[in-house]
């Protein structure tokens, strides 16, 4: 099947917000989705933004039942190591149910790897779920490792009640 | 693992204090009277940067926490831990975060008696990697624009 990607423009927040629900769904953490398509606006598409997206779009002849030509995405920004040096890390990577299988996820986080190479970016990171197969079967196919199970490094979290605590001078 | 260590000072200098810094830094300094054997009053620093969650907006991740050891114990770690916190909420953050490594149990205490909670072990969240030839592999196979 034929699809393109090409970066994100703001214009595109109302099908991220839709894909970014679906996802959460597909997590089982859609109650935790607290953002609108108005913060991804402001958040990603004003003078400094705090991430960058890249959408997938299949031409009018391929879209959905509901219409939709935008069929995937990845969102990143760009972190640091303070042992290796720059590095991009990739929040989002979603590829529609119907539209798997296609090379079209392949495509998107081939093209974040791309992006952060040409900003001399060293690793290429994310997250996945221990549960979640065959995301993991895709990830590790395409020659990554896992951190926390190769070194034992956890992911910890400070948020709600816990971080106004923390920050109580 | 300090053989894993790649960068320089230089590095440092260019990403950090730059128009579009990666990251940003808090430092703790001692007075000149209470300097470490070899002389040093900076004793202490936290290193973090601005990330993005889809679902809860801006956060702020903790790259690095370090006190040297002869320092700790005084509430240096807690104060630069703190330090970030409220940056954070300054700037609308939702969330900070950070990594320990699993063998760390005074790093684990320390953070889990600060509140955070372990996502991997309560939610089976797992750090993935590309890097050296697999990111290059990865990024050859990109669709032309």
């Amino acid at each position: 099947m034929d699809f393109s990607i090409r970066a994100a423009n703001v214009e595109d927040c109302k099908d991220i917000t839709r894909m970014i629900m679906e996802l959460a769904e597909y997590e089982k953490m859609s109650d935790h989705v607290k953002i609108s398509q108005k913060d991804l606006e402001q958040d990603g598409f004003s003078k400094n933004p705090f991430f960058h997206g890249i959408i997938a779009e299949v031409p009018e002849q391929h879209k959905t039942k509901e219409g939709h030509t935008k069929v995937g995405y990845a969102l990143y920004f760009y972190a640091y190591s303070s042992i290796k040096g720059r590095t991009i890390y990739m929040e989002d990577l979603y590829v529609m149910p119907e539209f798997r299988g296609k090379g079209i996820g392949k495509a998107l986080m081939s093209k974040v790897a791309q992006l952060g190479l040409a900003a001399a970016c060293a690793q290429l990171n994310f997250t996945v779920l221990d549960w979640n197969k065959s995301s993991r079967d895709f990830y590790f196919s395409q020659g990554c490792f896992n951190v926390t199970s190769d070194q034992g490094y956890h992911c910890m979290r400070c948020e709600g009640e816990a971080l106004e605590h923390l920050a109580q001078p | 693992m300090p053989d894993q260590v790649l960068i320089s000072y230089k590095e440092l200098q260019h990403d950090g204090f730059r128009q579009n810094p990666f990251f940003q830094c808090l430092l703790a300094e001692v007075l000149e009277e209470h300097k470490s054997k070899e002389g040093h009053t900076i004793v202490g620093y936290a290193l973090y940067y601005y990330t993005y969650s889809t679902w809860k907006g801006p956060s702020v991740y903790l790259e690095d926490l370090y006190v040297m050891p002869e320092f700790r114990g005084k509430g240096i770690g807690k104060n630069l831990l703190s330090k970030v916190a409220q940056v954070a909420k300054e700037k609308h953050c939702a969330r900070l975060q950070m990594s320990v490594l699993d063998w760390n149990t005074p790093s684990r205490d320390f953070y889990a008696a600060k509140g955070a909670q372990d996502l991997t072990v309560s939610e089976g969240w797992h750090f993935i990697r590309f890097d050296g030839q697999a990111l290059d592999n990865l990024a050859n196979e990109a669709p032309k624009d």
